[in-house]
């Protein structure tokens, strides 16, 4: 019997069991007298079979019910529900989009301005100009440390501290206060046996929720800031990230403590 | 979900609708390669289905009707895609980054079969598709045809390339493999 010549659509069709009877047969010879074609043939079928096992999984998750829903007519569609449901999200979402891209806009057009936004920009800024200061970098000077934190708390109208440092090898150099975008801020100044400067920067921030540490770089002034008990705190060195970390939990430790403790 | 019995819901059978679901998700799933796009897809196929539902011929294949539906509603979408970003091209990007496994990774328990299935995502759209239809949903060639609006021999040369390129990648990953966790 002449072998009819099979060709590439013909493996193919065989392997999906699509070809007619008589031309599978010729198939099935030519692969009984030509191994690296069965070869390929059984590769073949081991992918479709690796492909419907695989595949075959997404068939058993369960159906979310807004799918359920869309195969309703949508004549029959519950009106109440699946039409203002939408809706309602809609406008919320358009509104909520509107706020922030409004807050977006905001802050950009206030940055055009020349006004750095953000406290942890705010914060590298005025460590930038004051830390640079050699005779004065600060108002008050610790020496009058009671009379600095009694300045600072009756301008920030609220209760500051001053935390000690020197655990991480810091002294208090003194504070001044500095201009914020809506509140005042005050700043207290530490300085190491090195001469390297920090700036610990305490203001209140209105309607914002406790955070965690974050962390900015500006300019080569790393910062870390928080939001606790309603007031906004930043920390600003020229030192490693790892270093002001420290320093920022032995200062959060601090202000905890103080917080906690009778005024 | 029920239909109100006795409600003349009009054009398409919705049992069969409602059975049709896992395979244009799993369809949407290969097109997409990520599970919260394919289902927006599904629910646009759905929708319209609705809206084009005189077209529809009762007594025909409805799965291969929305099948139809869902590489239009995808191939639209993509073109409004690639109006916005001259670069995406739904044959022009084999090494698609968005594509992602279609299940998730804990489901597959065979190593061979995660990296199949990452495979499968380096093939270019318009190969897993055809692959899809063929090896999984095992539709007739001429089926295929009709749903992609391409001649059958277009299909049997994606599907070969398709499974050729498959074949290429398993037996020599070459340096671009990602690593398999």
């Amino acid at each position: 019997m002449m072998p009819t010549p099979i060709s590439e659509a013909d493996i193919h069709a065989y392997v999906d069991g699509r070809l007619s009877a008589a031309k599978a047969a010729g198939v099935d010879d030519a692969l009984a007298s030509d191994p690296a074609l069965a070869a390929r043939v059984a590769e073949m079928r081991a992918q479709n079979a690796a492909l419907r096992d695989a595949f075959d999984l997404v068939l058993d998750e369960p159906i979310p019910d807004h799918l359920l829903a869309a195969a309703v007519p949508p004549a029959l569609r519950d009106a109440r529900h699946r039409r203002t449901l939408p809706l309602a999200i809609g406008f919320a979402a358009t509104l909520l989009i509107g706020i922030f891209v409004g807050w977006l806009v905001r802050d950009a057009l206030i940055e055009r301005s020349g006004t750095p936004t953000t406290f942890a920009r705010q914060a590298a800024f005025a460590h930038a100009l004051y830390a640079t200061d050699v005779n004065r970098p600060v108002e008050i000077w610790a020496n009058e440390e009671k009379r600095l934190v009694n300045w600072l708390t009756k301008r920030l109208g609220f209760q500051v501290h001053a935390p000690d440092l020197t655990s991480v090898g810091y002294l208090l150099v003194g504070g001044r206060l500095v201009a914020g975008n809506e509140k005042p801020t005050a700043l207290f100044m530490y300085e190491n046996a090195d001469k390297e400067r920090l700036s610990l920067q305490v203001r209140k921030q209105r309607g914002a929720d406790e955070t965690a540490f974050r962390y900015a770089h500006e300019n080569g002034i790393g910062v870390f800031y928080w939001v606790d008990e309603a007031c906004s705190y930043a920390l600003a060195a020229s030192v490693d990230r790892s270093q002001l970390l420290k320093i920022a939990h032995v200062v959060y430790g601090q202000l905890a403590a103080a917080d906690a403790s009778p005024k | 979900m029920t239909t109100p019995p006795g409600s003349d819901a009009p054009g398409l059978p919705q049992p069969d609708l409602v059975a049709a679901i896992p395979r244009l998700r799993r369809y949407a799933r290969v097109l997409t390669g990520e599970a919260s796009r394919a289902d927006d897809l599904v629910q646009d196929t759905l929708a319209r289905g609705w809206e084009k539902r005189r077209m529809w011929r009762s007594g025909s294949d409805l799965r291969a009707w929305l099948f139809t539906i869902m590489h239009n509603v995808y191939v639209n979408q993509l073109a409004v895609v690639r109006r916005d970003a001259a670069n995406v091209s739904i044959d022009a990007d084999p090494t698609n980054p968005a594509w992602q496994l279609p299940v998730r990774a804990n489901q597959i328990d065979r190593v061979e079969l995660l990296e199949l299935m990452q495979q499968m995502g380096r093939l270019s759209p318009d190969q897993r598709e055809v692959l899809l239809l063929a090896a999984v949903e095992e539709l007739r060639y001429e089926e295929i045809a009709s749903i992609l609006s391409i001649p059958v021999g277009t299909v049997m040369s994606r599907l070969s390339r398709a499974r050729n390129n498959l074949r290429q990648l398993v037996a020599e990953p070459g340096p671009g493999l990602r690593v398999v966790k």
